[in-house]
């Protein structure tokens, strides 16, 4: 699973800490487990499109749903060049 | 995919829209200028239902625009605000609203006073009244919170704005076409309202109701398609507050709404609201499940929110409608202010706003969907 993309996500909130990752390949239940090196990663294989979701300790919140090619990523302020690093690194080739 | 993100902007939108709108853009345009058509040209029609919706007596005054936020910036710029005015508004109000107020501060001083809810989640009364007291040019008031769906009494607080002197803006972008909006009932000088919401028209339309008695300076000016031999633009109303090429195909869709809104077989909004009714009594009943605002004493549009514990209200949002297809809105809504008061800034709510179109099985797999975020499914 390779990172192609992110895009910065604008909503209701500030944007300038929160993007879409989007993945060459799409998100199953084997993937997800990738997640859980870095921090508490919750999967509810029982809703009708499987969620996942991660809260690490740094302030990384990750949050995205199998079958998909894409997640939704928050990045705290502090640090935060730092930990988009970790993150990206789970997918480093 | 079930849409509860209506108060939003609405879908789908009332029967005959799509085709006047696609037959607007599709048939040769009228002859040239906005009277010129033999027949009622298609703003005449619209301003004509806009004014029947209203209960206005004189259609020229109501002014066809993009939509709420551009009716408010019209009313709170053509009023002229300076350092020796004073605004009265509430904390329930829209960031169209607030947004240009505190721009006028910035840059012209027009002083603000904001005014908080009571324990009881309404508008507080006293507080508006003390408010008032130390003069008003302007009262701003929200007729209902796109958070909480709850109907300010504006009736009351125009009532006693007038008895201060001050003009009075009412935003309707959320009560109109689910409650009566009548100015001259509610004692509103000016009313602010957007066609894709309640009215179930296309995005891009709305208007501004401009009391007879009141002058707005005209925001822009320029190309009117009449007159075009003064200098000036002309200063009759409608044409005063509007310039450039309006959006004919947008205002056909909209007429469109209008016809279907008034038409005998019209249930929206009671349909509408008993779907809100539905959600709010599922949601009540499920532990972990907190309704914002939920005093069942209080008139309410169609709109719902609540947070569940366990869960931010992003990641609430996004599961909602990513894992059960449940279109809602998830945060602040534009309204920062009312988080304030209600106790859940800086995060939000999740809100869900049911249609006219809105179906019961709809809420109750919404409902389902929401328990079982919450667990207790």
């Amino acid at each position: 699973m390779r990172i192609v993309a992110t895009t910065p996500v604008q909503d209701c909130f500030d944007g300038s800490t929160v993007f879409t990752y989007w993945f060459d390949t799409v998100w199953t239940p084997d993937l997800v487990q990738v997640l859980r090196c870095l921090g508490e990663l919750e999967y509810f294989s029982d809703f009708p499109r499987p969620f996942f979701r991660l809260r690490c300790g740094s302030g990384l919140q990750v949050k995205g749903v199998v079958g998909e090619d894409n997640c939704q990523v928050i990045l705290p302020r502090a640090e935060r060049e730092v930990i988009r690093e970790s993150f990206e690194r789970c997918f480093a080739p | 995919m079930i849409y509860l993100n209506n108060a939003a902007t609405s879908y789908p939108k009332a029967p005959g829209v799509v085709d006047a709108v696609r037959s607007a853009l599709t048939d040769a345009p009228g002859p040239p200028g906005r009277t010129a058509a033999e027949d009622r040209s298609t703003l005449d029609e619209c301003r004509d239902l806009i004014a029947e919706q209203l209960a206005v007596r004189d259609p020229h005054r109501i002014v066809l625009t993009p939509g709420s936020t551009y009716s408010i910036n019209l009313a709170l710029w053509g009023l002229g605000l300076r350092a020796a005015h004073r605004v009265v508004t509430t904390v329930t109000e829209h960031n169209s609203v607030l947004r240009p107020l505190y721009h006028l501060r910035e840059r012209h001083g027009t002083s603000i006073a904001i005014v908080g809810l009571g324990a009881d989640g309404a508008l507080d009364m006293d507080r508006f009244k003390t408010a008032l007291e130390s003069g008003a040019t302007l009262v701003a008031a929200n007729h209902a919170s796109n958070v909480t769906g709850r109907v300010n009494d504006v009736a009351c607080l125009f009532s006693m704005a007038h008895e201060a002197g001050a003009v009075t803006l009412l935003d309707a972008s959320q009560s109109l076409g689910h409650v009566p909006v009548h100015p001259e009932e509610l004692g509103a000088d000016l009313v602010a309202f957007t066609g894709h919401k309640g009215l179930l028209g296309p995005p891009g339309t709305g208007g501004l109701y401009v009391d007879p008695n009141l002058d707005l300076e005209p925001m822009l000016v320029g190309g009117t398609g009449v007159r075009s031999d003064l200098m000036l633009h002309p200063a009759d109303m409608p044409t005063r507050l509007e310039a450039g090429t309006p959006n004919l195909p947008g205002f056909a869709g909209l007429a469109a709404a209008l016809r279907w809104t008034a038409g005998p077989e019209r249930q929206g909004p009671a349909v509408a609201s008993a779907m809100a009714e539905r959600l709010r009594d599922g949601l009540r009943t499920l532990r972990g499940v907190r309704l914002v605002d939920d005093d069942s004493r209080a008139q309410r549009v169609p709109v719902v929110s609540f947070v569940v514990d366990g869960w931010s209200v992003d990641e609430a949002g996004y599961a909602l409608a990513c894992s059960f297809g449940v279109q809602c809105r998830s945060g602040l809504h534009c309204a920062p202010l009312i988080h304030q008061a209600l106790g859940t800034w800086p995060h939000g709510t999740v809100r869900l706003s049911p249609s006219a179109f809105t179906t019961t099985e709809e809420i109750a797999r919404a409902v389902e969907a929401v328990a079982r975020l919450a667990g207790c499914a």
